[in-house]
């Protein structure tokens, strides 16, 4: 289980993330939908150590990561199963496929499911197969987010947090990428999903929350939030 | 002809040498992002190392070699973590210190030097170490140099191998291109940025070693080791290695050619405008873009 208790985070005088509290279990799926500004990337770097909260916890299956997150020590949470893709990140541009593969599976932890994950990764993503010494920066948009994830899942994460992966996709790929996230749910991987395409994350989602200046106002299963009046208007356009 | 030759050997001999130099000064630059001008200090430190030693206990530079790596490896790892980290905690973030950290390296470099002027001075150091002829090409060039040489490509090749087929040496170079993200992959940025500076210092202390074995030095030259590096570095690209063996040898020839052809007094000279020239023309080194 991974649990953030009313995680705060301040940027200067400014309140970017107002006590969230939200929790995901081993191979579910949950998102949070937000607009520009709403805190969701803040969020997610907040849990991973990478901006110091003010107040809040982070657990990780009983474990309480809240010093090494205050520490900023984001390789020990990678370390422990907690991993992100950031938003339009993830992969190191100048290097091939095949080393970003390996570099995922840089935690210590990772060494000993390397080559069932990495045949796992592949397999969701067989693009990737024929371009394994292709540099990543060279690639195009929707297979550096491939190769994101893939590079994540070698990291043998526990919980996978993806920040915005559809961001500047066009559609048919941004349905081709969250497509995966179950199949990777399934191996019993919890996700949490930051996105504003609400349409698809609530496809693929079985639980979802709305985040709104800082502050999780909305959370529900995601078929009520498929049906609420409020997110069809805000996120999923008045059709 | 015979002479155009032997300049061109020579030439080559000081320019692997120069090139295995710059893969060091790259890798401290381009992974901890210190911009090392002490470089040529620790350098002189580890060739009068082996100087002392072969002329007080007879023992091979090749010993010395073996000796001097541990030795500046963890003297590298102190002088990291014990100034260049306070620095960068001070600074509050990793790009603030690339700045701050220039100064400070320039004062590391007064006290290297500093502490070994006040001990031997500026006398000059030398040894004769198997320093029989060899035919090669037609010109004939000291077996000495030769083998500093053979060495420098090969410890130069070794750290290349390791930072291409390891899977440290790629979290090396991810470090290098994106310092930003490799956390995200598990990777502790300062140890291993840390580890690679002090890597850089054992390739630092090799080259020192191998100088000593072919050429006459004393204290003070170790500014020009720096900038030599330095140039080399920049004509060849941060972190491109193949580009700092082409530099490398671009600027052993330079020079050879110049002392021979024009003055011996204009060695450095020579070095300096290709410096310019490198920085006016090539804002990214011989061989395209750099890593970064």
């Amino acid at each position: 289980m991974l649990e953030i208790r009313e995680l705060t985070v301040h940027y200067g005088l400014h309140e970017a993330l107002h006590e969230v509290s939200i929790a995901v279990a081993p191979g579910e799926i949950v998102v949070v939908l937000g607009a520009n500004g709403a805190g969701k990337s803040t969020l997610l770097k907040a849990t991973m150590g990478m901006v110091r909260p003010t107040r809040g916890h982070v657990t990780l299956d009983g474990l309480d990561l809240t010093s090494l997150i205050r520490r900023r020590l984001t390789h020990q949470i990678v370390e422990q199963g907690l991993v992100l893709v950031p938003e339009r990140g993830g992969t190191f541009t100048d290097l091939t496929v095949q080393e970003n593969l390996t570099l995922g599976a840089f935690p210590r932890r990772a060494r000993a499911r390397e080559a069932e994950l990495r045949a796992f990764a592949l397999e969701l993503f067989p693009r990737l197969k024929e371009r394994l010494h292709q540099r990543v920066g060279t690639m195009s948009g929707g297979e550096q987010r491939m190769v994101a994830v893939a590079r994540a899942l070698l990291s043998a994460p526990r919980f996978l947090l993806l920040d915005e992966p559809t961001l500047g996709l066009a559609p048919v790929l941004a349905k081709q990428l969250l497509r995966v996230l179950p199949q990777i749910a399934a191996e019993g991987i919890g996700i949490l999903l930051v996105e504003q395409n609400a349409q698809l994350s609530l496809s693929v989602a079985q639980r979802g929350a709305v985040l709104s200046n800082g502050h999780l106002v909305h959370a529900a299963s995601a078929a009520e939030l498929r049906d609420d009046p409020a997110v069809r208007a805000a996120y999923l356009g008045s059709e | 002809m015979a002479s155009l030759l032997d300049a061109l050997v020579t030439g080559l001999v000081y320019g692997g040498v120069y090139a295995l130099l710059a893969l060091g000064l790259t890798l401290q630059y381009g992974v901890a992002r210190i911009l090392n001008l002490a470089y040529g200090d620790f350098l002189i430190a580890a060739a009068v190392f082996a100087t002392l030693l072969y002329q007080h206990y007879q023992l091979s530079p090749l010993v010395s070699l073996v000796l001097v790596a541990p030795i500046s490896f963890l003297v590298h790892l102190l002088v990291y973590h014990l100034v260049f980290v306070q620095l960068e905690r001070r600074s509050g973030s990793w790009r603030a210190m690339e700045a701050s950290s220039i100064l400070l390296a320039f004062g590391l470099s007064f006290v290297v030097s500093g502490a070994m002027l006040a001990i031997f001075g500026g006398k000059l150091f030398s040894y004769s170490y198997l320093l029989v002829p060899v035919h090669i090409l037609g010109s004939v060039v000291p077996a000495n140099r030769l083998l500093a040489f053979v060495l420098a490509l090969v410890f130069g090749g070794i750290a290349y191998l390791l930072l291409v087929r390891t899977r440290i040496g790629t979290a090396i170079r991810a470090i290098a291109v994106d310092p930003d993200g490799a956390p995200l992959a598990g990777i502790d940025v300062r140890r291993w940025a840390g580890i690679t500076f002090a890597f850089g210092g054992i390739i630092c202390a090799a080259g020192g070693v191998l100088i000593s074995m072919f050429q006459t030095f004393n204290v003070p030259m170790g500014v020009s080791f720096t900038l030599k590096a330095l140039v080399v570095v920049i004509m060849g690209g941060v972190g491109n290695a193949v580009g700092a063996l082409v530099a490398g040898l671009i600027l052993g020839v330079t020079e050879s050619f110049v002392a021979r052809y024009v003055s011996p007094g204009l060695t450095l000279a020579a070095v300096y405008g290709l410096f310019v020239l490198a920085v006016l023309t090539m804002r990214t080194g011989i061989l395209g873009r750099a890593l970064r």
